[in-house]
C-alpha cells in the first residue's frame, strides 16, 4: 500500500514538473511563434499571388478579409459574415451579415472595429457580440481574403485545415475569380519525412496549378509514375513559358500520387476539392444576398 | 559503478563500437522509413543528438531522486519535455530551421535509442560521462542515418544532397521503405565484417 502511494505521489509530482516546464516554454515562446507564423503567412500570400521584393504589390491592390461565423440563438443556427462595407477606396467600416442555412438573408448590423483590431480574434468577437445584441452565441469558423485590383476581383485566398495521414494538414489556397486554382502552400503538417512530407515539394504542389473548377469537382488521384517532362516542368527546370504551357496542357489530368504516400496525396486532393467546392457555394450565396440587400462592399 | 572510459572513448564508442543503428539495432523505424536522402539523415540525426544529450544530462542529474519503480515513465516524461521545449523554441526563435526540422523533432518522443541510453547509462553514471555518452550516441545515430541516406539517395534518385550526380535513377526501389531493410542489413553486415577483420588482425599481431 505504501509503495503504491509513493509511486502515485512521485508520478504526479514528475508530471506536474514536466507540465510546468512545457507550459512555461509555451507561454514564453508563443508570442514569437505567432509573429513568425504571421510573417510566414504574409510571405506565402504574396508569393502565391506572384509578388515578391523585386515585383512589389501594386497600390491599386486591395485585400479584403471576410470572416465567417456560426451564430446560434437557441432557435436555429445561422451563418454570419463579417464583411468590410463601402465602395472601393471609401472605407465604410464593417458589417455583420446573417444568412440562414437555406441561403436567405436574415439581418445585418454595423460593427465598430478598426483595421488593426479586426485581426485580433478576441477584439473581433467582442465587437460582433456587441453589435448583434445579447442571446446569441458566435463561433469563428474560417476567414477568406478577397484580392482586388482597381476594385475588380483578381483572386481569393482561403486558409483551411483537413485531415492528413497522421494529423491535420493546414494550407493556404489561392483561387482565381472562376475558382480555378492559382496555387497552394502547405503551412503546417506532420506527414512522414521522405514519404508524405513530399506534399510540400513543387512537383506535387504545382500539379494543382491551373486546374479549372470543373476538374476540381471530380479530382482524383492516380497511382501512375509522373512523366519525366511534366516533372521537369513542375520543378521549374525548363523554360518558364514552356513549363506553364505543359502545366496548362495537363490541366485535365488527375493528380499523380506521391510514391509510397498515396494516403497523403489523396488527403490533399480531397481537402482542396472540399475547400474549393464549399467556398464557391458559400461565396455565391453571400454575393447574391449582398446584391439583393444592396449592401455595398469594396470587393 | 564509475566507468573507466575517457570522454573521447565514450564518443567513439557511440559512433563505432555501439553504433545505435548498426550495432545496437535500435530505432530501426526511422532508420528504415526516413533515411531516403542524406539531408533527412542529417536533420533527424541532429534532432536526436540534441534530445539525447539534454535527456541524458537531466536524468544523470536527477538519478538520485528517481524512484526505481517509475523510472521508465520518468524517462518518457523527460524526453517528451525536452522535445516540446526544443520544438517550441525552434518555432519561436529559429523559424527558418524550424521549417526544415519541425517534423523531425516531433517524431523523436517514441525513439527507443534515447530511452535505452537513459536506462543503460545515464541513470548510473555521473553527469559528464552521460553528456559525452549522449554526444557519442547522437553522433553515432547521425552517422548511421547519413550512411544509409547516402546509399539510398544515390541509388534511388541518382542524387546526393538533392544535386543530380548520376544523371539517371538507377533503382526507384531504394526510395521505398522496404529497401531500407536491405540497406540497413547490408551495412550492418559490413560494419561487423570490418570489426571482425580488425579484431582478427590485432590477435594475429599480439
Amino acid at each position: 500500500m505504501k509503495m503504491i502511494l509513493t509511486i502515485i505521489v512521485r508520478l504526479t509530482v514528475s508530471c506536474l514538473i514536466a507540465g510546468t516546464i512545457m507550459g512555461a516554454t509555451f507561454v514564453f515562446t508563443n508570442k514569437a511563434k505567432k509573429a513568425n507564423e504571421f510573417a510566414r503567412e504574409e510571405k506565402v500570400v504574396y508569393a502565391l499571388l506572384g509578388y515578391s521584393k523585386t515585383n512589389p504589390i501594386p497600390e491599386s491592390t486591395g485585400m479584403h478579409e471576410i470572416f465567417r461565423y456560426v451564430v446560434s440563438d437557441g432557435v436555429a443556427p445561422s451563418i454570419g459574415y463579417l464583411v468590410p462595407v463601402g465602395t472601393h477606396g471609401h472605407d465604410g467600416g464593417f458589417s455583420f451579415v446573417r444568412i440562414d442555412l437555406d441561403g436567405a438573408y436574415l439581418d445585418s448590423a454595423p460593427v465598430s472595429l478598426s483595421e488593426e483590431k479586426v485581426r485580433n480574434p478576441a477584439d473581433r468577437a467582442a465587437a460582433i457580440a456587441a453589435a448583434i445584441g445579447t442571446g446569441k452565441e458566435i463561433r469563428f469558423t474560417d476567414q477568406t481574403i478577397v484580392v482586388t485590383d482597381h476594385g475588380k476581383r483578381t483572386a481569393y485566398l482561403l486558409s483551411g485545415k483537413f485531415p492528413g495521414f497522421k494529423t491535420h494538414i493546414a494550407i493556404i489556397l489561392a483561387l482565381d475569380p472562376d475558382y480555378s486554382i492559382i496555387g497552394f502552400e502547405v503551412m503546417e503538417h506532420e506527414e512522414d519525412p521522405g514519404l508524405g512530407a513530399e506534399i510540400v515539394q513543387d512537383y506535387f504542389k504545382n500539379q494543382f496549378k491551373y486546374k479549372p473548377f470543373e476538374k476540381i469537382k471530380t479530382l482524383k488521384v492516380v497511382k501512375a509514375p509522373l512523366p519525366g517532362d511534366y516533372f521537369d516542368a513542375l520543378e521549374g527546370r525548363i523554360d518558364k513559358a514552356a513549363a506553364i504551357d505543359l502545366m496548362k496542357k495537363n490541366r485535365d489530368q488527375d493528380i499523380y500520387a506521391l510514391t509510397g504516400a498515396t494516403i497523403s496525396s489523396t488527403a490533399v486532393s480531397i481537402g482542396i476539392k472540399g475547400m474549393s467546392k464549399k467556398f464557391a457555394y458559400r461565396l455565391d450565396i453571400l454575393d447574391k444576398v449582398l446584391q439583393e440587400q444592396q449592401i455595398a462592399v469594396p470587393f | 559503478m564509475a566507468n573507466q572510459k575517457s570522454n573521447f572513448q565514450l564518443v567513439a564508442n557511440g559512433i563505432l563500437k555501439e553504433n545505435p543503428i548498426f550495432k545496437l539495432a535500435l530505432s530501426m523505424c526511422p532508420a528504415v522509413g526516413i533515411s531516403t536522402t542524406v539531408m533527412n539523415g542529417v536533420m533527424l540525426g541532429t534532432a536526436v543528438l540534441f534530445v539525447q544529450v539534454f535527456s541524458s544530462v537531466t536524468i544523470s542529474l536527477l538519478k538520485n531522486f528517481i524512484h526505481p519503480r517509475i523510472r521508465i515513465p520518468t524517462y518518457t516524461l523527460t524526453i517528451a519535455t525536452w522535445v516540446t521545449v526544443i520544438d517550441l523554441s525552434l518555432a519561436a526563435y529559429f523559424p527558418a530551421a524550424y521549417a526544415q526540422m519541425g517534423i523531425f523533432v516531433k517524431i523523436i518522443v517514441a525513439f527507443a535509442i534515447i530511452t535505452m541510453r537513459l536506462e543503460m547509462f545515464a541513470c548510473k553514471e555521473p553527469v559528464t560521462a552521460s553528456f559525452w555518452d549522449g554526444i557519442g550516441m547522437g553522433l553515432g545515430f547521425l552517422v548511421g542515418m547519413v550512411c544509409i541516406g547516402f546509399v539510398r539517395e544515390l541509388l534511388g534518385s541518382g542524387a546526393i544532397l538533392g544535386h543530380d550526380v548520376l544523371g539517371f535513377k538507377p533503382l526507384l526501389f531504394f526510395i521505398l521503405p522496404s529497401a531500407g531493410f536491405f540497406v540497413v542489413g547490408i551495412m550492418m553486415g559490413f560494419f561487423n565484417w570490418i570489426e571482425a577483420y580488425y579484431t582478427k588482425r590485432k590477435r594475429g599481431e599480439a
